[in-house]
């Protein structure tokens, strides 16, 4: 078997080379062959042996050189000029097979093309898919430590503290409440989707089985998620957060399989949420940029957004939260406008009615009739879709625990913020006047101020709307593609919602935060 | 079959690891804001700290001498006085010289730089600006922009006659830790000008490979597994600037343009897949010009900006690997002391910038520089282990000793793209090798003229 592949191989070789005139370097062959550049060079040493007659043959020679001893050099030959290179090299230089063709290229850069052609189309592969080129897998050195982020950069920052694992910075991750509300729902995904990921799942999980704290969180993370179908909501989303806490070691590792495991808008809209969550742990410039630029990606692509109602609202609670931390901002006017999204987040779920009501600002009275009567109706749709569907349980619970990291990060920093934390418990009222109240001082506008029912953010209407009315008019999408659901961000419907408004609202905020910072 | 038999038998090297911290928070501008606001902030600020920094080393220095300011000064007597150094320059290009109706008489340009035999120093502080004289000081050695104690006198003719100079110093250095047994390696490269006419792409994909563990038997790869960090100091990429016309493109020049971030970026991402790599700006990349350079947009590198170990850095740049701390640029202060003063070598500039505890003691004069309000990014507090400029002709290193025991390791890292050349810092005793790639064969054009020579004969 393994004689034939390889004499495959050689055939293929010499077909290339004397027909198609093609170079053929050990890089190229590696990747078209999915063999490693150790194997690929040894695969083009026996060619050169068994049918080299003809053929040019490029060497790479490299080693300390004779006359300066202070320099590695590497160097391409030809055959020809291969014994005499060999002289100026210390004795024990490495020899091996660069490339193989049929004759030498006037500029050497053709011996580079092919194999530039090659890497630009598996760059140009969707962002999400793990190849080759990505994860540098041929190559003789194994470097655990790398994560890449499928979301075309996203989550980036995430990581980057873990490369620098040593310890300095771990401390800061572990206290960060965001990674939890975004681990499990990306486990389950994973989980779901995994027959299709598993030929790269394994890598993953090797990578992340080299931090060792990380694996024992891997490990409690998938278990509460389990349990979690089984449980009742609330409780459960309690349990997980000390543990997700913990797991802050993992979560670069399930972005990425939540990456590879599903449809590259998902895994851009999710790693949005969790670059969001980042900058709290990181407070890195880098992190905050990271954002900035998930944001845009999400404005970007309206389609994908514009699907997906209430999993958004995870989003915004964590981006809340990621400004709440930031110590950076010295004016008090971004925490508030951000903090105001947080309770849209919870109401839908809670009770979509009230917030409906109080949502005369841009949408018709007549919708707004549907929506006060659909809201019950939608939770005990909810409630029957938990049941019956994970992946629903899955998003409520991300949204409960979201709210609950929030409360337990920010507790006894701000008074709001408690005042927040109660309101998600207690149902509104209360959040009605901590509203008011950011508002008042933080937003200038005095508009918003005059009707208390009103005074809630239009966003948060907006979104109520918006999961209403899908929730109403399309049931059946809702219930097929939970997932699409539950993310169907608020974030888009937010935005739509405040430029109709024409007010201020969170996102220019943040947008606006961010040019300040950098 | 037997592919996957031999990569299982050949066991895969694993890839050092070491702590890394990033310094560059004081060359980062949070709030850039061009309100008006003039550069003599800068100088302003440069000299009161460097002035109580002075001042603490006076009374080591000439304890007895009483110091004054230069409107104080008083002729024949004996003092110190502290206060930024101004270089009067014959031939330091002014841009009224092209709007002067007479050919100045001084020829514009000048073969290697400006300095010329009659340039003279003027000391100027807070209360007034005194010129200077006498063999202590050099005017060739300084440059505008640096402070220094001066110990003399007041001359007949209103000029300042010194007799010795006191510069700040290599400032405090952090005890270097030890590490022992262990070779930890860290590549510096520049000047990489990827898409450029010059480079040859064929060089930078052999240094990739070989830093990333493609090429090479075992026992190079086991080298290679030994670095632990890639610094790129600018000018990676050459865009093709003569696209830009002041109007607006179309589809194929955008493409055009875009082609050679692309090639690097594809490039930066084989890297950033084995190790960490930070990238910095350089005066060719699509940056700000002004010092500090900003990070490189991460939009730039949408394939490698989704690996945790790529870095976007500042120019300046300052980080710890595993305590040791590097300070590096681009090479925009270097080139810029060479127009201006004058040295045996590029190292001697960079010593000097030590000396003064300033890196880029021309900007805002000569070199560009944001007009900073409240500090001076460009003072060094703590002295760096290992101090590094990009984008030189040649690679140079010399070790340096301070007077408190400092040592520092000065590396002038060459251009890639023109010399082939990378340099290697093994972090374990700061010794340096280079790496170094050629292409070497016959072309057909050889074997022509080889054939017609033959055919002659």
């Amino acid at each position: 078997m393994a004689e034939i592949e390889t004499i495959g191989i050689l055939d293929e070789i010499q077909a290339l080379v004397s027909d198609r005139l093609q170079v053929v370097s050990y890089k190229w062959l590696s990747r078209n062959f999915l063999v490693s550049s150790n194997v690929a060079k040894k695969l083009l040493q026996e060619f050169v042996e068994k049918h080299g007659a003809g053929l040019e043959v490029v060497y790479s020679l490299s080693g300390w050189l004779k006359t300066n001893p202070s320099t590695y050099h590497i160097r391409l030959v030809s055959q020809s000029k291969l014994a005499e290179a060999k002289e100026e090299f210390d004795n024990n230089c490495s020899l091996q097979v660069y490339s193989v063709q049929s004759c030498l290229p006037k500029d050497p850069a053709v011996l580079w093309n092919s194999e530039f052609v090659q890497a630009e189309e598996l760059f140009k592969q969707p962002p999400d898919v793990d190849n080759c080129f990505r994860d540098n897998r041929f190559c003789g050195i194994l470097n655990s430590f790398v994560k890449r982020t499928a979301g075309g950069g996203t989550n980036a920052s995430t990581s980057t503290p873990q490369a620098k694992s040593t310890g300095v910075l771990g401390q800061s991750r572990n206290t960060s409440a965001k990674h939890p509300a975004l681990a499990p729902p990306m486990q389950k995904k994973f989980q779901q989707s995994s027959p299709s990921i598993s030929l790269h799942s394994p890598d993953v999980v090797k990578d992340v089985k080299n931090d060792s704290h990380s694996t024992g969180t891997h490990e409690q993370n998938v278990k509460p998620n389990e349990s979690k179908g089984k449980v009742p909501q609330l409780p459960v989303n309690k349990k997980k957060g000390p543990n997700d806490k913990n797991s802050s070691g993992t979560t670069g590792a399930l972005a990425n399989m939540w990456g590879q495991a599903s449809a590259k808008s998902k895994a851009e809209n999710f790693a949005a949420n969790s670059k969001d969550s980042l900058p709290n742990s990181t407070a890195s410039a880098d992190a905050q940029i990271c954002a900035l630029e998930d944001r845009e990606y999400d404005d970007s692509d309206d389609d994908i957004t514009i699907k997906r109602a209430p999993n958004g609202e995870a989003t915004r609670k964590r981006r809340v939260v990621f400004d709440y931390s930031d110590e950076e901002d010295d004016e008090s006017k971004e925490p508030i406008t951000l903090a105001s999204p947080d309770l849209p987040k919870m109401e839908p779920v809670l009770g979509s009615k009230q917030s409906s009501k109080s949502s005369d600002l841009e949408k018709d009275k007549l919708r707004l009739d549907e929506k006060k009567e659909e809201g019950p109706s939608v939770k005990k749709r909810k409630e029957a879709e938990t049941k019956t569907n994970q992946t629903l349980k899955e998003e409520s619970s991300t949204l409960s625990k979201a709210t609950n990291t929030n409360t337990s990060s920010l507790e006894g920093n701000v008074n709001h913020v408690s005042a927040i934390g109660t309101n998600v418990k207690e149902k509104r009222r209360k959040v009605l006047k901590t509203r008011i109240d950011e508002r008042g001082r933080e937003v200038t506008e005095v508009v918003w101020e005059g009707d208390e029912a009103d005074a809630k953010p239009d966003c948060q209407e907006v979104k109520n709307i918006d999961m209403t009315s899908a929730n109403a008019s399309n049931r059946l999408p809702v219930k097929k593609s939970p997932a699409v659901g539950m993310n169907a961000p608020a974030n888009q419907a937010g935005k739509a919602g405040n430029k109709k408004a024409g007010i201020k609202d969170p996102k220019q905020g943040n947008i606006l935060s961010f040019f300040k910072k950098v | 079959m037997e592919a996957m038999k031999v990569d299982s038998e050949s066991r895969l090297l694993q890839r050092k690891q070491c702590a890394y911290e990033s310094l560059d928070e004081t060359f980062g501008i949070q709030k850039e804001i061009y309100k008006g606001q003039q550069y003599s902030h800068i100088y302003f600020t440069r000299l009161r700290s460097m002035r109580t920094l002075l001042y603490m080393l006076l009374p080591n220095w000439k304890p007895l001498l009483p110091v004054c300011t230069v409107l104080g000064l008083e002729e024949g007597k004996e003092c110190i006085i502290v206060g930024t150094l101004y270089k009067h320059m014959k031939l330091k290009p002014s841009i009224l010289d092209e709007y002067s109706k007479e050919r100045s008489p001084v020829p514009l340009v000048q073969p290697h730089n400006f300095i010329h035999p009659d340039d003279y120093l003027i000391l100027e502080d807070e209360s007034g600006r005194v010129k200077i004289r006498g063999d202590a000081v050099l005017p060739s050695a300084y440059v505008t922009g640096v402070v220094a104690a001066l110990h003399g006198k007041e001359t007949g003719d209103g000029s300042f006659l010194v007799e010795d100079v006191l510069e700040a110093g290599l400032p405090h250095q952090v005890e270097r830790p030890i590490i022992s047994g262990e070779d930890k390696y860290v590549v510096f490269v520049s000047g990489l000008s990827v898409g450029g006419s010059s480079s040859n792409p064929l060089q930078y994909q052999l240094f990739v490979d070989h830093i990333t563990g493609h090429l090479g038997d075992e026992k190079e790869q086991s080298i290679a597994a030994e670095i632990v960090q890639v610094v790129i100091a600018g000018n990676s990429v050459e865009m093709h600037h003569g696209l830009l016309n002041g109007q607006s493109l179309g589809m194929k020049e955008l493409n055009r343009m875009s082609e050679s971030i692309k090639e690097l970026d594809i490039l930066l991402s084989q890297i950033a897949a084995g190790i960490p790599v930070d990238i910095m700006p350089g005066p060719d990349d699509p940056a700000n010009f002004a010092l500090p350079q900003q990070p490189l947009h991460r939009c730039l590198f949408r394939g490698s900006s989704a690996y945790n170990t790529f870095r976007s850095c500042t120019n300046p740049h300052s980080f710890t690997l595993d305590g040791i701390r590097f300070l590096g640029t681009s090479g925009q202060n270097i080139d810029d002391l060479e127009k201006y003063s004058d040295a045996k070598d590029k190292l001697e500039f960079m010593e000097r910038t030590l000396r003064w505890r300033h890196l880029a003691p021309t900007a805002p004069n000569t070199l560009g520089c944001y007009p900073f309000t409240d500090r001076d990014p460009f003072f060094i507090e703590t002295c760096p282990h290992v101090y590094f400029i990009g984008n030189q002709e040649k690679y140079e290193t010399r070790v340096t000793k301070g007077t408190e025991g400092q040592i520092v390791r000065h590396i002038c890292i060459p251009r890639f793209s023109e010399t082939g050349v990378a340099v290697v810092l093994n972090l374990r005793n700061l010794e340096c090798h280079t790496l170094s790639f050629k292409i070497e064969f016959d072309t057909e054009l050889e074997e022509e003229m080889k054939n017609r020579k033959n055919a002659h004969d």
